[in-house]
């Protein structure tokens, strides 16, 4: 009935039980499997093994984002510069020699990049009670601006061959990306469901007046939050400069919205406190099939855009429709 | 947080504030042009600025309504790429099909705004998310139709967007009307009073029985009847429409309400100072046109402003 983002019911979110996070936890991966099904049944070229490894690539830089994006959005935000991190971070592993030697320096300037663009945001939200949707945008219009103005719009094609691996090589069929994100998605789930501070995010995102009464700090989680999305966009700019080789400005475009559709189809509630990183993985996995789908089927690219908005929408109505 | 505020109005003090901060530095900068150049200082000059923001003028006055609900609207983008690719592709050169199809593409935005205003509605889900998806469904259906630019519009057409009533642009003078009297309409009728209520505190305006549906369709609606005009407007200024002329104002729409003092989680603000913060920004752009800085850093200073902006109102009450 009532906005739940005014935060009416004092709910904590529980990270581990209730029945509901359950069931979501089995909806989203049958609804996959069956996805797959169908779209094998409409196209047997759907399930060869290079269309599966060749999705499976597309997933890892998508699913690293959720990761972070799925932090803020419990913590009831949302994180637009995600895209403009992501390209920056690309656009600066071009920015050497283009040789190994080069990766340690560009990790450590474009993570610091998404670190502080993840600082900057949460001050604002936080200290300044900018809403996040703005705060984000502005950042990242000025990281837009700064970009274009460091390479004058010239696409570069220097990435580190250990990039090319990582963003684009398998181990017996299973991307080194992949691994990657895997590991990534143990470390801050086991954060996330596991630690205090993840126990602070649930109740903070889920109503920051029981946080401040819980004697929560309540900003600093809020900072750090925006933080771990920052820094997790820089890592998934360099796999997907890896993946697509020659970067230019634009790398990463559409990300931003991507990554909220699949946290909101993976169950992670925009008005906070409830949902997890699996849930978000899932939600990315459907978003890659169903694109995949439309394209193998013959259909219109303009199909792909105009199914992500209905899907989007019908989610976030699933979800709500659950909670009544 | 009060639990009821029957249509409140806007707190007076700090509504004008706000108005107060943008209007002197928009004097602030109409000093600082006028030293940093001559062409700066001329009639035609400011003339112009206010021609090149009627399109932002028009987007913005409705994304005003639906932000002062608690709202947003984020496919008027692509509402307008779509309105804008079928008027040119539908009057295909013909004088005759002018006004019906300006007819038909105003009564599509207006109906667009009406499904987004039912969506959420029905669904209850945040217009965020809402509109969101309803810009990637329509953005999807402009480029069916149409991959690059359609048709073409008749010789006379460009009137409205270079067209001068009394040495004045006659979209300045449209804009001034219609701001004029949507200001009206949300000071005296009661139904303007009811969309501040409705966004200062939708419970409160539910328990006070007050026709939330009603509010929502209005504002949605009238953002889709906006995107109309400006769709209008902006295949008059380039002459032809194509799919993707709208794509920089959904977000480019939000940023002079904002500046202009009315904030995002709704019940606060008003039209007057959405109209400052597009002359605002229109003028930021010329001076910063005039200085000689490449458009990559225009986009910086936007940026910065709107960072600025935003951190002298301070929102205490929930976030979009």
């Amino acid at each position: 009935m009532v906005d739940v983002s005014q935060g009416t019911a004092p709910e904590i979110g529980a990270p581990t039980a209730s029945a509901r996070s359950r069931l979501s936890a089995y909806a989203l991966p049958i609804f996959l499997v069956a996805l797959i099904a169908v779209s094998g049944i409409v196209s047997p070229a759907f399930l060869s093994g290079s269309n599966i490894s060749n999705m499976l690539l597309q997933v890892a830089p998508l699913g690293i984002v959720v990761i972070g994006q799925a932090f803020v959005i419990i913590l009831r935000g949302l994180d637009l510069s995600v895209a403009s991190v992501m390209a920056t971070a690309a656009v600066i592993a071009t920015g050497f020699s283009g040789q190994n030697s080069d990766v340690l320096p560009i990790v450590l300037i474009a993570v610091g990049i998404g670190v502080a663009t993840g600082l900057v945001n949460g001050l604002l939200v936080t200290k300044r009670s900018v809403s996040p949707f703005l705060a984000t945008l502005a950042t990242m219009i000025v990281l837009q601006g700064f970009r274009f103005a460091y390479t004058q719009g010239a696409p570069s094609g220097n990435v580190p061959p250990l990039f090319r691996q990582i963003g684009s090589a398998t181990w017996h069929g299973l991307p080194y990306n992949m691994m990657l994100m895997l590991v990534l998605a143990v470390v801050f789930g086991v954060l996330l469901s596991r630690s205090r501070f993840g126990r602070e995010v649930y109740i903070t995102g889920g109503n920051p007046t029981t946080a401040r009464l819980l004697g929560i700090n309540a900003d600093r989680v809020t900072v750090i939050g925006y933080i771990i999305s920052g820094a997790l966009a820089a890592v998934a700019g360099l796999v997907l400069s890896g993946y697509v080789g020659i970067v230019d400005n634009w790398v990463g475009r559409g990300f931003e919205l991507d990554s909220i559709v699949a946290a909101v189809m993976g169950g992670i509630s925009l008005s906070g406190g409830r949902g997890g990183i699996a849930g978000g993985l899932f939600g990315a996995a459907i978003l890659v099939v169903v694109f995949n789908a439309v394209l193998l089927f013959g259909l219109p690219v303009q199909l792909q855009i105009i199914i992500k908005g209905i899907v989007i929408v019908l989610a976030a109505a699933f979800y709500v429709r659950r909670r009544v | 947080m009060s639990a009821i505020a029957p249509a409140q109005r806007p707190t007076r003090l700090r509504n004008n504030q706000g108005i107060l901060v943008v209007a002197a530095l928009l004097v602030a900068l109409l000093i600082f042009g006028a030293f940093i150049s001559d062409r700066f200082r001329t009639l035609s000059n400011i003339l112009n600025i206010l021609e090149q923001s009627t399109g932002l003028a028009l987007v913005s006055l409705g994304q005003t309504l639906t932000i002062l609900t608690g709202g947003i609207d984020l496919s008027v983008g692509s509402l307008i790429s779509l309105l804008s690719t079928l008027t040119s592709g539908l009057i295909a050169g013909k004088a005759s099909m002018v006004l019906p199809v300006a007819i038909g593409v105003l009564l599509l935005g207006l109906l667009v705004g009406i499904a987004n205003g039912l969506l959420i509605i029905w669904l209850r889900v945040h217009p965020l998310i809402v509109t969101l998806g309803m810009g990637a469904v329509l953005q999807g259906i402009v480029l069916l139709y149409s991959l690059g630019p359609a048709g073409a519009v008749p010789p006379g057409f460009n009137y409205l967007a270079y067209g001068r009533l009394l040495g004045v642009p006659v979209g300045a003078i449209v804009i001034v009307v219609l701001f004029l009297l949507v200001g009206l309409f949300l000071r005296y009728a009661r139904l303007g009073r009811y969309i501040y209520a409705v966004g200062d505190d939708e419970a409160g305006a539910r328990l006070m029985g007050l026709p939330r549906a009603r509010v929502l369709l209005t504002v949605y609606g009238f953002s889709g009847f906006c995107c109309g005009l400006a769709a209008i407007y902006l295949t008059s200024r380039f002459s032809v429409g194509q799919p993707y002329t709208g794509l920089n104002y959904t977000l480019a729409s939000i940023t002079p309400v904002l500046v202009g003092g009315t904030l995002l989680s709704g019940g606060k603000g008003g039209v007057l100072g959405t109209l400052l913060g597009v002359y605002l920004i229109s003028l930021i752009n010329n001076v910063l046109n005039f200085m000689d800085v490449s458009t990559h850093y225009q986009l910086i200073a936007q940026g910065l402003i709107v960072i600025a902006a935003v951190s002298i109102y301070v929102e205490k009450k929930k976030r979009v």
